[in-house]
């Protein structure tokens, strides 16, 4: 039976290789999708290291170049600043960071001979204001100050990747252009700095501390506020701290309306692609059942013949859509065999390889629902082809 | 004869209603993203108001210092461009202003976040900005830092609930400047005029800016005709072997060519680390492609569903064969039947493209942005639209005219 339908179709190949093709790209396009939307929704519900409830982050602009030096002056204003934040009772807490949390900037650097992870220079009451949770080793301290080396903080991931199995505490990251070490003193469970969406990937902290000479200031303070602190406050607090400061611009934005953006601005160029790709595998579904459909009328002939011969209707419904399942086989086979070569050109390893294989089964099966659907009415028709009629043609 | 044609095509649109509608689904559907995407192209790119003498304008969007070391690009510094294109021969004027910042007002017990740029007195020159009140600030404003701002509509409409604003005061990052001039909103997708409110550069709440040669600023230049500007491209690029660097042993390359923003775009996009050239017709040739690559699917359908069509008409293409007609005669009457149905197509694409556009007018995704049709992006339409028809009516109708008339009128399947 099933070597008939083969011989069949290979038989009309003309005709069924331009199908055989659309099918061939129309699943190219849905393991596309399927793999966007399956990597995004396994990203969007990993844990992000942090939270982001009841934080504002607070973006200041002290108007200088990156290469400028800071005056006293500008050093006595950020010592009033800091000042400034502790007298309010509203806040129960800050602390500086350089990229903004949900921001768009990020450090990227070369861990080892051929990583990389994304770093970012934090204060000592980062790790409570942001809630991040250790799982080695301690956060930054005072007693960093003054070291011979670079103290930092790695996420799991990171230790993963660089340390593998072996104990990362008091250990060294090399950098082969560095002379001070990066020397490892606490790891954290993660730290996902652009929020949902972002990749999961390495992550380092770096300490700075805020109103130092010696240290590059942070851009963003994070303020934690007591619970039932109203948007209110804002006003108050900027006019206070433009009052102390005034040639510095300050910039207010909770974390929660940051992270809103962040997430409408990456979902709505993956909600543009799922419609377009939606209407196209309409557009293909349609075109199929059209095609489908003419083929049953011009095998007419054929089919009323098998039906004159004591074929049932049944039998005559398997066979156009068995047809179907062989030329979507065909289809899926050869974009399978595109589909194979992406690991080895090594695009998998950025999505993950149990992604890749949960979007080829998805995929595989939609495609294989798709077309049986187009095939219902078509073969349903086919069945409806009388013997006498068929007989009669020409 | 085309007359004939239109009137066979048209029977036979009608004779299989679901054929022909598969076939104007896939190809207005086409034709809508197509022109979504035009139409964006457009917004940014193409010459709207206030920039409506783009053909003779130049910018220089992009700076990068480079040295044996490392390597620092982004937008242009104003050390440059008051030195060296400010100064520059045979122009008809310059401007300089920074790319737009977010600044936040406290109004009423309210945040209000608006988008301001610093700019000079050429600015209102140069760009034809429409004004709803009051007049730009000049020159002279800028000279003596006074703080004066001109807003636009949708500024007027969150500060002052659209009464008149010239004369009344705005505070914006801790500065309070008087408005004298309203203008109707421009689109953020504009890089050169967007903005929510505009004001002197010297008003700037530090200098810091004046020694930067990369920075937050950009030039814009107005030739005194068209055939001006490849000699004001040479002069700028000449320039740049003159620039200083305070620290040599750091950076001793620098990088600032006037061009249009396409250009720009598409040497920031394709920037290979080493040379700072353009690519405009790289960058061209990428969007083209993706727009033949997003064809594919529905071309192979409309093909699939015109071959199976053809089969209904062997008989007729018998007799018209067996009476004398060329194969290429049929050929040229299928490309015909089917561009028809693609500018059929086309015309539905446009009514929905409309709609769509509207909705993203309306969903404000893209700040200020007002989607019209106008006669580019129709054009550019039509043109889609043509090619989409002749490309997938060709293998259909090229196997049509190989069906053999004996055949044919046998109606035997090709």
């Amino acid at each position: 039976m099933i070597r008939h339908l083969f011989k069949m179709v290979w038989n009309r190949r003309r005709t069924n290789a331009l199908i055989i093709l659309e099918i061939l790209f129309s699943f190219l396009v849905l393991f596309g999708v399927t793999t966007l939307g399956v990597y995004y929704l396994n990203l969007y519900h990993q844990p992000l290291g942090f939270k982001y409830q009841n934080v504002w982050n607070l973006g200041v602009d002290v108007k200088i170049n990156r290469n400028d030096e800071w005056t006293p002056e500008m050093v006595e204003t950020a010592r009033q600043v800091f000042l400034a934040l502790q007298d309010f009772s509203e806040i129960e807490g800050f602390a500086g960071i350089q990229n903004r949390i949900f921001g768009s900037s990020t450090s990227t650097t070369q861990v080892g001979e051929n990583q990389l992870s994304m770093q970012n220079e934090v204060t000592d009451r980062f790790k409570d204001v942001m809630g991040l949770q250790l799982t080695h080793g301690r956060w930054f301290d005072r007693s960093d100050d003054g070291v011979n080396y670079d103290p930092v903080v790695i996420n799991e991931r990171l230790r993963q990747a660089y340390f593998g199995s072996e104990d990362p505490l008091g250990k060294n990251i090399a950098h082969p252009k560095r002379e001070r070490h990066r020397r490892v003193i606490g790891i954290v469970t993660d730290f996902r700095q652009h929020g949902e969406l972002d990749s999961l990937s390495n992550y380092f902290f770096q300490r700075t501390r805020i109103g130092h000479p010696k240290d590059r200031p942070p851009q963003n303070i994070l303020i934690k506020l007591r619970p039932g602190t109203t948007a209110s406050f804002e006003e108050k607090l900027v006019t206070r701290l433009q009052a102390v400061a005034r040639n510095w611009s300050f910039e207010v934005q909770p974390l929660s309306v940051s992270r809103e953006s962040k997430l409408r601005w990456g979902l709505a160029p993956l909600i543009a692609v799922g419609i377009v790709a939606t209407f196209l595998l309409i557009m293909v579904a349609l075109g199929l059942v059209g095609v489908l459909w003419q083929n049953v009328t011009q095998r007419t002939k054929e089919l009323g013949l098998r039906r004159a011969l004591g074929g049932t209707a049944g039998s005559v419904q398997l066979q156009v859509l068995g047809e179907l399942f062989v030329t979507t086989t065909a289809g899926i086979a050869l974009g399978s065999l595109l589909i194979v070569q992406m690991p080895l050109l090594g695009v998998i390893s950025n999505i993950g390889g149990a992604v890749y294989i949960y979007s080829f089964v998805i995929s595989l099966l939609v495609m294989y629902a798709i077309t049986t659907l187009c095939g219902l009415y078509p073969s349903s028709l086919a069945t409806k082809v009388q013997p006498a009629t068929a007989l009669h043609y020409e | 004869m085309l007359k004939n044609y239109l009137k066979t095509a048209f029977k036979v649109f009608l004779r299989r209603r679901f054929f022909t509608f598969i076939s104007l689904f896939g190809i207005s559907f086409t034709l809508v993203v197509l022109m979504v995407v035009v139409s964006l192209l457009d917004h940014a790119f193409g010459a709207l108001a206030p920039e409506t003498r783009l053909e003779r304008t130049l910018g220089v969007f992009f700076a990068r210092m480079s040295g044996p070391m490392s390597s620092q690009g982004g937008e242009v510094g104003y050390a440059f461009l008051d030195r060296f294109v400010r100064t520059l021969p045979n122009i008809e004027k310059v401007s300089l202003s920074t790319y737009p910042g977010q600044v936040i007002s406290y109004h009423r017990g309210e945040k209000l976040k608006s988008d301001l740029k610093r700019t000079d007195g050429q600015f209102w020159e140069i760009l034809q900005f429409d004004f709803l009140e009051g007049r730009p600030f000049t020159v002279e404003d800028e000279k003596s830092a006074n703080f004066v701002a001109v807003i636009n509509q949708a500024t007027r409409k969150k500060f002052f609930d659209d009464a008149p604003a010239v004369g009344r005061f705005i505070e914006a990052d801790g500065q309070r400047f008087r408005i004298v001039g309203v203008v109707r909103n421009v689109p953020i997708l504009r890089t050169t005029p967007y903005a929510d409110i505009w004001v002197p550069i010297s008003t700037a709440k530090s200098d810091g800016y004046k020694k930067e040669l990369v920075g937050n600023f950009m030039g814009t230049i107005l030739a005194r005709h068209r055939s001006d500007l490849d000699g004001i491209r040479q002069e700028v690029q000449a320039r740049l072997t003159r620039v200083e660097f305070s620290d040599p042993k750091q950076f001793n390359r620098y990088v600032a060519p006037a061009e249009t923003f396409f250009e720009g775009i598409s040497r920031q996009l394709f920037y290979n680390g080493r040379e700072a050239e353009s690519h405009p017709g790289k960058l061209l040739g990428v969007i083209l492609l993706i727009m033949l690559a997003f064809m594919l699917l529905p071309t192979l359908n409309l093909v699939n569903i015109n071959v199976s069509r053809i089969m209904e008409r062997s008989s007729e293409i018998g007799v018209r064969k067996a009476f004398g007609a060329t194969s290429w005669t049929l050929v040229g009457q299928f490309i015909v039947e089917n561009v028809l149905l693609t500018l059929v197509g086309g015309a539905l694409g446009f009514v929905f493209a409309f709609w769509a556009l509207q909705g993203l007018t309306q969903s404000g995704l893209i700040q200020y942005a007002e989607f019209h049709m106008n006669y580019r992006i129709f054009l550019y339409g039509l043109a889609i639209a043509l090619f989409f028809g002749i490309f997938s009516g060709m293998y259909p109708a090229w196997k049509m005219s190989r069906l053999h008339p004996v055949d044919a009128l046998r109606g035997r399947s090709l």
